[in-house]
């Protein structure tokens, strides 16, 4: 019995230690990691406007379209309920002796959808004519050399000066060229930048455009 | 989808198309180690479907009601490897009582099941995907038959292969690893599946 | 004991790869690029060194009934620590490593040397058998990771080293799965056969 004891008393202190410099460790990055996100998407929002841009952050609800429920996964409130977007004003100052400050220069939005192997996110500027500026997809993984070209500039620029009413790709009828051999994730590229501009569209109550 | 139909998705999906072994690289050694023989492989399958499954289910509930309120995540990688090390040690000690000649078969591979990245794998995994008790549990058994799909078909291939001329230096891993690699170029068919 | 073979054999001889056949799941999986091949590789060996260091230390303290669990979590927490460091200062790595990062915990090489070695050995010896095999599996992986880049996408680590026609279309196959295990299995081939002729 104290021979069990003992086993015990050793594992349990061991794993105590162990936890401890663990939760030290933890703490220290914490703050870190959850600051790495905001730095990078702060980054992908700058690089998408030629000229220096600053950005008001709009939070507004959506009423949550039909999700379907998957009675695997854990259920969810429908997160599309919560829509982000940025205006974006112009920075750069005089311009011409014309005071350019402060004036619309368009807006910004990120989208995400599931694509062939997993989340694809698109950050998207357009400007006040709802035309596409330019995109950036800035999260994949998808099968490299094939969906993962979707994160390179030759495919991104396909979307320039496009607007909702071409995004799709050609197969489907739109004016979007997919990637050969790589359809799906074209496919999801190119909705999700769709859904985007339905959604702000609604948020600044212009859907008619 | 009906319910039905996302299990049978989630099945095929498991099983063939997302394949431990010949798409996410978990569960190499054991593949490689004892698919020598259909009956070995055999047994191996039948034990890492049985720990896969209890693995979930344990693990799930660990991180749902243990780490997640104490917000203790950063603890997963240890409290998930410790709860898995136990719970083999448990089924050897069930099996070596209940089964003695089953026991004998399996020898050493029992332990080993451990640090089958295949069962650590799936526990992470049903987390990352956001699976709920009864999808982790799913999740973790066609996962696991997945694995002994595969296991079983490389060593009906390997007992043919010892018949053929193989040269000297590819006799063994070597063969066995490109044999999995055409077995893996048939299953990457299977990434067209949609439905 | 001569210390300066402890730390070379993981290279060749007792390379944990090649020789030993041990890791192979993440060796496989983060091999598609140079870069990912180096990040892995030294997070294995940075866990390697310090767990076989940490359970040199302490290994007349543990019981030997619970060995085995004493050496899993000693393990564990270096990998946490990796895995939170990696998140926190290299995020895009510890994303494209993803799962294999706390799979370290399992990679049989760590446990096996820790079984094998540290157990029943002094601090620098077990620091240096770490160190080298850790080093062997990082030089095994670069290995992999630059025949399937190349092959498979004309770069090495980013770079350009194919013809431009070879990277508008490259054996594609080489960074999927298939063309991992064929490689390995060509290589292993290639290994023995160059062991043989010695």
């Amino acid at each position: 019995m104290k021979y069990f004891l003992k086993l015990g008393f050793v594992l349990l202190l061991i794993t105590v230690i162990a936890s401890g410099i663990l939760a030290f460790v933890n703490d220290l990055t914490k703050d870190r990691i959850s600051e790495n996100k905001e730095v990078a998407q702060k980054e992908a929002r700058a690089k998408l406007f030629l000229q220096p841009v600053s950005f008001e952050e709009n939070i507004i609800n959506l009423p949550a379209k039909e999700q379907e429920i998957n009675p695997l996964k854990k259920f969810e409130e429908p997160d599309s309920l919560e829509f982000v977007y940025y205006v974006g004003y112009n920075e750069s100052g005089e311009l011409d002796g014309y005071d350019e400050s402060d004036e619309l220069v368009g807006y910004c939005f990120m989208d995400s959808l599931y694509g062939y192997s997993s989340e694809v996110k698109t950050m998207v500027a357009v400007g006040l004519d709802f035309n596409v500026l330019k995109i950036d997809v800035i999260d994949q993984l998808e099968t490299p050399g094939l969906g993962a070209k979707a994160d390179t500039p030759d495919f991104e620029e396909r979307f320039i000066g496009k607007n909702l009413s071409q995004m799709k790709v050609k197969k489907d009828g739109g004016k979007i060229k997919a990637i050969t051999g790589a359809t799906i994730t074209s496919r999801t590229v190119t909705q999700s930048i769709a859904e985007g501009l339905k959604k702000l569209k609604k948020a600044l109550g212009r859907e008619a455009e | 989808m009906s319910f039905i139909t996302q299990i049978f998705t989630l099945a095929v999906f498991a099983v063939f198309v997302n394949n431990f072994v010949l798409s996410k690289f978990l569960g190499l050694c054991p593949y490689i180690g004892v698919s020598k023989k259909i009956d070995s492989a055999v047994g191996m399958g039948m034990a890492v479907i049985f720990v896969m499954t209890m693995a979930s289910t344990f693990t799930w509930l660990i991180q749902e009601y243990l780490l997640i309120p104490y917000q203790l995540e950063y603890l997963q990688t240890i409290a998930f490897i410790l709860t898995i090390a136990s719970l083999v040690q448990l089924v050897e000690m069930v099996i070596q009582k209940t089964a003695p000649s089953l026991y004998k078969a399996l020898g050493v591979f029992l332990p080993l099941i451990t640090t089958n990245c295949a069962v650590l794998g799936v526990s992470i995994l049903n987390i990352q995907e956001n699976y709920n008790f009864l999808g982790a549990i799913l999740n973790g058994l066609f996962s696991g038959l997945g694995f002994t799909l595969v296991l079983v078909l490389m060593a009906g291939l390997r007992e043919r292969l010892e018949k053929s001329e193989v040269p000297e230096a590819m006799k063994g891993m070597p063969i066995a690893f490109v044999i999995a690699g055409c077995m893996a170029l048939a299953f990457l068919g299977f990434s067209g599946l949609n439905f | 004991m001569n210390l300066r073979k402890e730390f070379t054999k993981g290279f060749v001889k007792e390379n944990p790869v090649f020789i030993m056949a041990l890791g192979l799941c993440p060796t496989l999986a983060v091999t598609s690029s140079v870069e990912n091949a180096i990040g892995m590789g030294l997070a294995a060996t940075f866990v390697l060194t310090c767990s076989n260091m940490i359970i040199s230390l302490i290994k007349n303290l543990i019981p030997d009934k619970i060995r085995i669990p004493c050496f899993i979590i000693v393990i564990a927490s270096f990998v946490t620590i990796v895995d939170l460091s990696m998140n926190a200062y290299k995020p895009e790595i510890h994303k494209s490593l993803g799962l294999f990062i706390p799979l370290i915990v399992v990679n049989c090489i760590i446990l096996g040397r820790a079984e094998a070695f540290a157990s029943k050995n002094k601090l620098l010896p077990s620091l240096l058998d770490g160190l080298g095999m850790g080093l062997g599996f990082t030089l095994a992986l670069v290995l992999i990771g630059s025949i399937r880049e190349i092959l498979g996408a004309g770069l090495w680590l980013g770079m350009k080293v194919m013809p431009d026609a070879y990277i508008d279309s490259p054996m594609l196959v080489a960074i999927l799965a298939p063309g991992a295990f064929i490689i390995m299995g060509l290589l292993m081939g290639l290994i023995k056969l160059v062991n043989k002729g010695k």
